[in-house]
């Protein structure tokens, strides 16, 4: 039971950061691969109508979090209590900014929504990596199951650490580039023309980057968390991510070589998918890791709830989202191919 | 602590009115767009059309805004009410959980494609997703309002070795005869919100004298539904409602009339100022026996009043959960006098030249906010000092690593944010409106 939640869990952070993570990606290359108003508009038409279903899944990753393993939910989101509101604000403008920008035909309201719109999507990127960077190094978990954490300490890894140190601002990074990789891999499946062009150009500068940064962060982690790495190797779902990783890039090289646009795209999703379930593999079954003494770490076996909340969940929880990917397939077959925003039906004035 | 509790309550007050200003009008809204888009689809007259786009413009600007103030609200259980979510997340995990997963993928799927995809979907696939995101919304009412149903009346849980909360059945949980009872009543307010809203834009255009067949649509289905639902969340809703608290909160009833002394043949207060310090109603006008007979259905029945109650386990603030209930059964009681008025005025032929009564139409949408507003506050100051009520005090859920100087900041940040927030919102809304709904008819006919 407890192993199933967990790997739910995993599902739907996976499912948040290749979808979502194409939005935020291609939101902060918008002005790169956007020169005119109308190449702008293409990265948000690109971006399409379920971006909002994208952002349901960490919406329904955390509560469900809160329903699997409350002592997870409730430590981590009063400990990371000020990145988590700045996560919030940013989430707010940038759902503003895509709902707005698209209402008036004016090149000054245009400019500063998608300049909103840039700029969260690249504090979305930052914050969302760095949140992975403090699950994977540890928090300084009390004995009690709690803790609070400074926004930043001495930016030491090891010690008094804060939410933002080395190693987290690194994770941040590397998160930042490989969501605007995967971006720019999606742009150029969606769109045609000169947007088309410099997706394909930026994509294949980026994608060298995140394999450069991989080996850093791999180097990096090796030294915040060692066993990760020995947990990762010992479990079925470990290679499933590591083939994911190394799969992807390779997917994700050929695909942009040969024009195979469709195939770039899979490998960018396998490539973050098996970041996340290799991570997730590697950790299980801590999930919350104190920097002050082992002992005090969270395991999934600890943290899971009890009674008959798990079970009736487990009912409804399979219901629910075969529903809501159904609703999507619903929207999504009418907005195959490459984007045209001529094709919406009210057109802003 | 103390300061970590006041600004934490400040935050989640602030916060959850301000996202409620914006859900009542997608809820109550919603109806209106599938109906405006079932005519089209049946008639085939383009002015229905054009309503239903007209709406679905401003109800996307409006269900972006309720959105993205309704984030955080989920996180502020974790962040602010982390001793509340420990104690009871086991159970009211599962409402919120499924109010995500079954009721926000559904609205966020759909909500794109009814604002900007009828070109691509088609009528029929688009009069789906216009249902779709109506019904989603009203799901996601549901099961927040299960949650909040559990906080004032605690079923189908059983209470775990380390004191924390379980969920025993779900079906309980899940049909709790408050969850059913108040999501009737917020259903019906949140329907008159909506009627107000198309009533006070037709009323809008005929004073103008602009887009005549849609003014005339808006003016008829916002009036007709108007005095039904103003109707409906009078008797039964309200009326169950507040049989349901006396029943089960009687110090939040005797709170919410100000009763400091309780007895038979308990009169009703129709205005007045509750003295705390003399335990007396000033300057009242009030309606004798009528409590005892509206609680309980006879005039000797005894009413039980605040000195029943010990003192921590009364009210903290009965002064304004007093105005709350008076405020929101005053104006439902007016809503009703205008909609009559207005349906009687129509019935004659004279609705569209009775320029006072439309001037009151078009002035009258804000005050169904307020109304539900007040509701809103009367549950939730009434339920005071439980967060649920008799098992759990509010002061018990804070947050305790999380200090009141970081709540400040965070207030404060939503207070700006949602400052602008609001200015944008209304510009937006006042441009679609100033715009009208002839110009949003759809340019190339379906392919």
């Amino acid at each position: 039971m407890v192993e199933i939640w967990y790997a739910i869990l995993s599902f739907m952070l996976v499912m948040f950061l290749v979808l979502e993570g194409f939005d935020f990606g291609a939101g902060m290359l918008q002005f790169v691969v956007g020169k005119t108003e109308a190449e702008r508009r293409l990265v948000i038409a690109a971006i399409g109508p379920l971006w909002s279903w994208h952002e349901v899944w960490l919406v329904g990753f955390g509560a469900t979090l809160l329903v699997a393993f409350p002592a997870i939910f409730t430590a981590s989101f009063a400990g990371f209590y000020l990145a988590l509101f700045l996560l919030l604000w940013c989430l707010i403008l940038r759902g503003v900014s895509i709902e707005v920008s698209g209402h008036i035909a004016d090149p000054m309201w245009r400019a500063a929504w998608h300049f909103i719109f840039v700029v969260s999507n690249i504090l979305l990127a930052i914050l969302i990596g760095a949140a992975l960077g403090n699950v994977l190094r540890g928090v300084p978990l009390e004995a009690n199951g709690k803790f609070a954490l400074a926004f930043f300490s001495n930016f030491s890894p090891y010690g008094r650490v804060g939410i933002l140190d080395w190693y987290t601002v690194s994770v941040a990074v590397f998160i930042l580039v490989t969501l605007a990789a995967h971006g720019a891999n999606g742009l150029v499946q969606k769109t045609s023309g000169p947007v088309h062009d410099r997706s394909l150009r930026l994509a294949v500068t980026l994608w060298k980057i995140v394999a450069a940064l991989l080996v850093v962060i791999t180097v990096e982690s090796w030294q915040v968390r060692p066993e990760m790495f020995h947990g990762m190797i010992h479990q079925p779902f470990g290679w499933l991510g590591l083939a994911g990783i190394f799969g992807g890039l390779v997917f994700v090289f050929t695909g942009l070589q040969g024009n195979r646009e469709f195939l770039a795209v899979l490998g960018s999703s396998a490539f973050i998918a098996g970041l996340m379930i290799a991570g997730a593999a590697g950790v299980f079954p801590v999930m919350l890791r104190s920097t002050i003494a082992p002992e005090n770490s969270l395991s999934a076996f600890q943290a899971a709830a009890a009674g008959n909340g798990l079970t009736a969940a487990l009912i409804w929880w399979p219901v629910a989202s075969i529903l809501a990917v159904t609703y999507m397939v619903f929207i999504y077959r009418h907005y195959r191919g490459k984007v045209e925003p001529e094709q919406d039906a009210q057109q802003p004035y | 602590m103390e300061d970590t509790l006041f600004w934490s309550r400040l935050q989640f007050a602030f916060t959850i009115t301000y996202h409620y200003l914006f859900p009542q009008l997608t809820m109550g809204l919603a109806w209106f767009i599938v109906y405006f888009k079932w005519r089209h689809l049946r008639t085939g007259q383009e002015h229905f059309g054009n309503a239903a786009r007209f709406w679905a413009r401003i109800f996307g600007i409006n269900f972006a805004v309720g959105v993205v103030t309704g984030i955080p609200m989920e996180f502020q259980f974790g962040t602010n009410w982390a001793g509340f979510s420990n104690f009871s997340g086991n159970v009211i995990g599962q409402t919120l959980a499924m109010e995500g997963m079954f009721a926000f993928f559904l609205e966020s799927a759909m909500i794109g494609a009814m604002v900007w995809g009828e070109k691509r979907l088609g009528p029929r696939n688009h009069f789906i997703a216009t249902v779709g995101v109506a019904l989603g919304s009203w799901l996601s009412g549901y099961f927040i309002l299960a949650t909040n149903a559990f906080m004032q009346h605690p079923v189908g849980y059983t209470t775990a070795p380390d004191g924390t909360l379980r969920l025993d059945h779900i079906s309980d949980f899940l049909l709790n005869p408050w969850a059913i009872v108040m999501f009737l009543h917020n259903q019906c307010a949140a329907l008159v919100t909506g009627s107000f809203v198309v009533t006070a834009v037709g009323a809008l255009y005929v004073l103008r004298g602009k887009y005549p067949e849609q003014a005339s649509l808006f003016l008829k289905t916002g009036t007709l539904a108007g005095l039904i639902v103003c109707l409906l969340v009078a008797f039964p809703t309200g009326d169950r409602q507040a049989k349901m608290v006396a029943r089960y909160q009687p110090v939040s009833l005797a709170g919410m009339e100000g009763l400091f002394h309780g007895g038979p043949n308990a009169e009703l207060e129709i205005i007045g100022q509750p003295n705390a310090t003399t335990g007396r109603i000033d300057n009242p006008i009030y309606l004798p026996n009528a409590l005892s007979i509206l609680a309980f259905g006879y005039s000797r029945a005894k009413v039980q009043g605040l000195d029943a109650f010990p003192a921590d386990e009364r009210p903290p603030n009965i002064e304004l959960l007093f105005y709350s209930f008076h405020i929101m059964a005053g104006l439902g009681t007016l809503f009703i006098l205008l909609m009559a008025l207005a349906n009687l005025q129509r019935w004659r032929g004279r609705l569209e030249k009775s320029r006072g009564l439309l001037w009151a139409l078009m002035l009258a949408f804000p005050f169904p906010y307020i109304a539900t507003t007040a509701g809103w506050m009367t549950a939730e100051l009434g339920r005071q000092p439980w967060l649920i009520f008799k098992l759990f005090r509010t002061s018990q859920g804070v947050s305790d690593v999380v200090n009141g100087g970081d709540v400040l900041f965070t207030l404060m940040g939503f207070t700006g944010l949602y400052f602008i927030l609001g200015v944008l919102y209304l510009f937006m809304i006042g441009r679609e409106i100033a715009h009208g709904p002839a110009a949003a008819k759809l340019e190339v006919s379906y392919g």
